[in-house]
């Protein structure tokens, strides 16, 4: 030990520098090491951040989609005026859509009475609206749920069916038509 | 800035007189008589006014597609009606209350049909 100690003592001052910056380098990586492992999430957040990056990706790929739609009714089916949906752009907008305006909404209440009830009851509130692409009947559906107390008794309903049209507005598109009969 | 802050400011009242302009009674007589209503939304009725409510024979076109001919008592689908749903579809019979309530015929965009009594919007079977 007394060895080594004057050993260390002989070594010039640029060696001693040089080796108390290599141990200090030593202690830095020693530390993100240990913290990572406590703290970091590794491979986990590093698979996060990629879903992430290629979600807003695709994200951007649609909105300039929908920017190069006409403005005004988009429809699935024929016999109408509209701009009529590709099977493709279908799929593309239906993904992209995420709004459902009130007008789509009091159609769809017309076949579903209690749906309606609750509807007005609560002031035209709606407690949640979702837009989903169906990958195995190729078909894009749209519903809302709307809860309240009608008469005395707590109720939930949930209205879904087949978004069949959607309304371009130039910035976004929004369910124009669910077709729940 | 203050330039800035004026053209905001006078744009929203350009906007708002413009829109207030395109909506309300536009042809007509929308107390009592015949006449056409045009909605912020763009939903549009024409036909026959009570006492400032839509009474009488009329038609109702929304935004989204769906068409009402028929009868509206105190503002509400009520009476013999039809409905053209936005796909093609349609309802044609008796309306109360806003629902298809009573004897109709509800006619699918490929043709097939249902007839019997409707109670609510939902067929009785």
């Amino acid at each position: 030990m007394e060895v080594s100690k004057n050993s260390f003592k002989t070594l010039s001052e640029p060696v001693k520098q040089f080796g108390g910056l290599v141990g200090i380098i030593i202690l830095i990586f020693l530390t993100f090491f240990v913290l990572n492992n406590i703290f970091g999430e590794g491979d986990e957040l590093v698979a996060k951040m990629k879903i992430e990056e290629e979600r807003i990706a695709e994200e951007r790929k649609l909105n300039k989609l929908i920017s190069s739609l006409p403005s005004g009714v988009l429809v699935s089916f024929d016999g109408t005026d509209n701009f009529k949906l590709s099977d493709e752009l279908y799929e593309a907008v239906c993904k992209a859509t995420k709004l459902i305006p009130q007008r789509a909404i009091m159609g769809a209440n017309f076949l579903n009475f209690r749906a309606h009830e609750i509807y007005t009851i609560n002031g035209n509130k709606i407690d949640e609206t979702f837009v989903k692409w169906d990958d195995e009947k190729n078909k894009c559906f749209a519903g809302y749920v709307v809860s309240g107390n009608n008469v005395g008794v707590d109720e939930t309903v949930k209205v879904s069916g087949e978004a069949l049209s959607f309304l371009s507005t130039g910035i976004d598109t929004r369910v124009y038509f669910i077709k729940n009969f | 800035m203050k330039k800035l802050i004026f053209f905001i400011l006078f744009s929203s009242l350009i906007t708002s007189i413009a829109s207030a302009r395109s909506t309300g009674c536009k042809e007509g007589n929308c107390d009592n008589g015949y006449g056409k209503w045009v909605y912020t939304d763009k939903t549009t009725y024409e036909g026959e006014w009570v006492a400032t409510k839509k009474h009488g024979q009329g038609t109702e076109t929304w935004p989204n597609g769906y068409i009402y001919k028929g009868e509206f008592k105190e503002s509400q689908w009520s009476g013999i009606g039809i409905l053209f749903f936005p796909d093609g579809s349609t309802y044609e019979g008796e309306w109360a209350n806003g629902f298809m309530n009573g004897k109709g015929t509800f006619t699918w965009s490929d043709g097939k049909q249902k007839t019997g009594i409707w109670k609510n919007g939902s067929f009785q079977e």
